[in-house]
């Protein structure tokens, strides 16, 4: 019997709220064998450094990272990509990836995009150590929170008043002074 | 080269209480963008104030109850010690040289003066 081949390692921040959601649908986007071995960076700079010499534990919670059996190493948008061509739900996806336009591969740009858009947006969704977010990002969240203050506000006011003037507001007792 | 040792709960008291001179502690870890920050900036600091003080330190993600211990409540957090007694602190330091300097040496500074 033949030794199971070396599969491809994807380190995650596992500190990180959203980064762990992630690593979850990588887990269980592969129910049969397992075709990507998922694990959380840890706390260890020598063990890190053993999966590869050229990886630092600072580097490795910069940005995404994708350690290939033949040594070499994929980061950010690229390592996503990799993880769609190799999950088999993702698989049909691996042509278009590497389709090229006009010398550039559209799908794979989008794709490093969208994982470039996750990362700076962190900080929102629930990561704590992901530091803060780029003041772009941040002013869109704050006028999309505005946003939805405000509508909320709007409707309550929308709100016809009999609805409030039929609740029964019981008298509060007067306190006795001590 | 990595001057800074990590202490953890089994060695804090024998590297940090029961250190012979000054010890700083940075409390901080792997996953803080502040913290990546920093370590260029420590790492120049440590090696620049070798021969009379230790920076060590201790990762929260691993050490929590020492991070609570110490009411540790951002990362970085330097935390001074002098003969096992607390001297000192600063939260988040700037990623300077000067800042990090003054951050880790001026509470052994002052609490010889006193």
């Amino acid at each position: 019997m033949q030794p199971a081949a070396p599969l491809p390692i994807l380190l995650y921040n596992g500190e990180c709220a959203v980064c762990i959601r992630v690593a979850a649908w990588v887990r269980a986007s592969e129910p049969g064998t397992p075709v990507i071995d998922v694990r959380p960076i840890g706390d260890d700079p020598e063990a890190i450094a053993q999966l590869h010499p050229g990886l630092d534990i600072w580097d490795a919670y910069e940005t995404v990272h994708l350690l290939m059996p033949d040594g070499s190493m994929k980061t950010g948008g690229a390592a996503v990509a990799e993880v769609l061509r190799r999950l088999p739900n993702t698989r049909w996806s691996s042509g278009l990836l590497n389709a090229h336009v006009g010398g550039i591969r559209p799908a794979a740009a989008l794709v490093d995009l969208g994982y470039n858009v996750l990362a700076d947006v962190r900080p929102l969704l629930g990561c704590a150590s992901c530091g803060s977010t780029n003041a772009a990002v941040r002013s869109v969240h704050e006028t999309l929170d505005w946003l939805g203050r405000t509508l909320r506000a709007e409707r309550r006011a929308l709100v016809p008043p009999f609805r409030s003037a039929s609740r029964h507001v019981p008298r509060l007792k007067q306190k006795t002074p001590v | 080269m990595n001057l800074i040792e990590t202490a953890t709960a089994a060695t804090f008291d024998t590297l940090v209480l029961h250190a012979d001179g000054p010890v700083a502690v940075e409390f901080m870890s792997y996953g803080c963008v502040h913290c990546r920050a920093i370590e260029p900036i420590v790492q120049e600091v440590a090696r620049s104030i070798a021969d009379r003080e230790r920076v060590l330190r201790v990762n929260v993600a691993v050490e929590g109850d020492l991070a609570a211990a110490y009411r540790v409540r951002v990362t970085p957090t330097f935390v001074m010690f002098l003969g096992g007694n607390e001297v000192g602190r600063a939260e988040g330091p700037q990623p300077q040289v000067a800042s990090v300097t003054a951050a880790v040496t001026n509470p052994f500074a002052l609490a010889a003066v006193r």
